[in-house]
């Protein structure tokens, strides 16, 4: 991994033995989060074989634009890094903490001024699809590997969880879109999140 | 029991996991599920299945994305600050830090005020050298004029005193038929036997450097030499004081090879005057 590394000196007693990446280190939780208190090297690493692609998996639902949702990553794993001081046990899973980072982060990325001055230079004719894009979450047939669970949930269910979990919708904001009432709302995610509940187990 | 079932199925719990409430409300869930294990079992649970919702729709990213988020952080590890305060070292030193001297423009322009008198004293000096200089070459001169001046006032009164001095007798000496205009002064004293002749007043055409002129005294019909003397341009007025002589009928000059003759040329006499 450090191969490429742009570090000549002294980093290279940080690293683990050669990275031949086909094993990916799998800790339990409490042991993660230990590790990650201590700072130690091999607790990223461990984060981020275990996580990565479920908060990619979230991003990309977000931005739609690859190298951009990379970036988002990117900047994910470094703030959960930098600000793990501030997770702890007693609030919830460290899954929790860590997907409400990348969320925000993500969210932020489409609201932010150059991302969408980016969006503004697209060619005309690919508009049509894209303002289809911007609107609607986009189901590429990679991110369909759950078609039972697409099943599970009725649409309007899905529609109001897409909304809060993927758009970044507040539920007030969900409900004025959708034009629903707010305990509508609140009732349809429950039922949503229910569903995936009973899927699960 | 009902509080909490209703709490529950208000579905805030949801909300608080889909990162949707407000700090209040969040800080009021984590309260209730402190002190309700059920609500904690209940937030629990949806936090599971929502995990597993992320799991079920996972992505993998990029396999050299891997790499260069992890060395991002890994560079972060090179910087001591990205660890805990423990790895710290420790800030007490024995620095202790000196009084900041104010800021003084004093001696700049001290020194430039020195430096401007240096140069004009420097100045100053080399003027008052060249004075000096001056000076001293118009002494060297004017001593130089008053040793001439004492000097002449000096022969003036010699001869002076020559002509005082009533033993001298002064003899005109004419100019021969051939010089008609040559004339001169000779002054002779018998007592004192001593001849003298007057270079200012010696009228003789110049002589060149192979001739000389040559005063002849006629003692008893025969001449005797007083002497050799040149007539020069520069005109030195002087009294010129001949070889001595006592007793003289007459006295003569005539142009001689240069250093003088035992006797006259006669034919180149030039004045002859007789006592």
């Amino acid at each position: 991994m450090l191969k490429n590394t742009c570090l000549k000196s002294d980093i290279s007693f940080l690293s683990s033995p050669p990275l031949t990446r086909k094993t990916k280190i799998s800790l339990t939780e409490e042991e993660l989060v230990h590790a990650l208190r201590n700072r130690e090297k091999i607790a990223i690493e461990a984060l981020y074989d275990m996580y990565s692609a479920s908060l990619f998996g979230v991003i990309s639902r977000i931005i739609v634009d690859t190298a951009a949702a990379e970036d988002v990553l990117q900047e994910t794993f470094v703030k959960i890094w930098h600000s793990f001081s501030s997770y702890s046990t007693e609030k919830g899973r460290l899954f929790t903490w860590m997907v409400n980072i990348a969320r925000n982060l993500a969210i932020d990325k489409i609201r932010s001024k150059d991302y969408k001055n980016q969006n503004k230079n697209q060619e005309l004719e690919n508009n049509v699809t894209f303002i289809d894009e911007q609107r609607n979450t986009v189901y590429k047939p990679e991110l369909l590997g759950i078609k039972d669970l697409v099943l599970t949930l009725k649409p309007e269910q899905k529609s109001i969880l897409e909304l809060v979990y993927f758009k970044g919708y507040t539920h007030v904001e969900a409900a004025d879109e959708l034009g629903i009432p707010l305990g509508t709302i609140k009732t349809r995610l429950r039922m949503a999140i229910q569903e995936l509940r009973k899927h699960f187990n | 029991m009902e509080d909490i079932k209703a709490y529950i199925e208000s579905g805030i719990l949801e909300l608080y996991v889909l990162g949707d409430v407000s700090p209040e409300e969040k800080l009021q869930v984590e309260a209730m599920a402190s002190s309700h294990p059920a609500i904690k079992a209940e937030l629990d649970e949806i936090e599971s299945s929502m995990e597993s919702y992320a799991e079920e729709m996972a992505i993998e990213p990029p396999q050299q994305l891997r790499d260069k988020i992890l060395n991002s952080i890994v560079l972060s590890f090179a910087d001591d600050n990205n660890f805990p305060t423990k790895n710290k070292p420790v800030e007490k030193d024995n620095v202790i830090s000196m009084p900041v001297p104010k800021a003084n423009n004093f001696y700049k322009y001290a020194f430039a005020a020195c430096l401007a008198l240096l140069i004009l004293s420097v100045a100053a000096l080399i003027n008052i050298r060249n004075q000096l200089n001056d000076a001293n070459t118009q002494l060297v001169a004017l001593s130089t004029s008053n040793q001439h001046y004492s000097k002449t006032v000096n022969y003036m009164d010699r001869q002076l005193n020559v002509y005082r001095d009533p033993s001298f007798k002064v003899i005109k000496l004419q100019g021969t038929p051939k010089h008609s205009t040559a004339s001169m002064l000779v002054a002779f004293s018998p007592t004192k036997k001593e001849v003298m002749i007057d270079m200012a007043d010696l009228q003789l055409p110049e002589n060149d450097l192979a001739h000389q002129y040559q005063l002849w005294a006629l003692v008893g019909g025969k001449p005797v030499s007083l002497g050799v003397f040149d007539k020069s341009t520069a005109d030195t007025a002087e009294m010129k004081k001949m070889q001595s002589i006592a007793l003289a009928q007459a006295f003569a000059v005539t142009l001689e090879p240069k250093g003088g003759s035992v006797n006259p040329t006669m034919d180149q006499m030039m004045v002859i005057g007789t006592f």
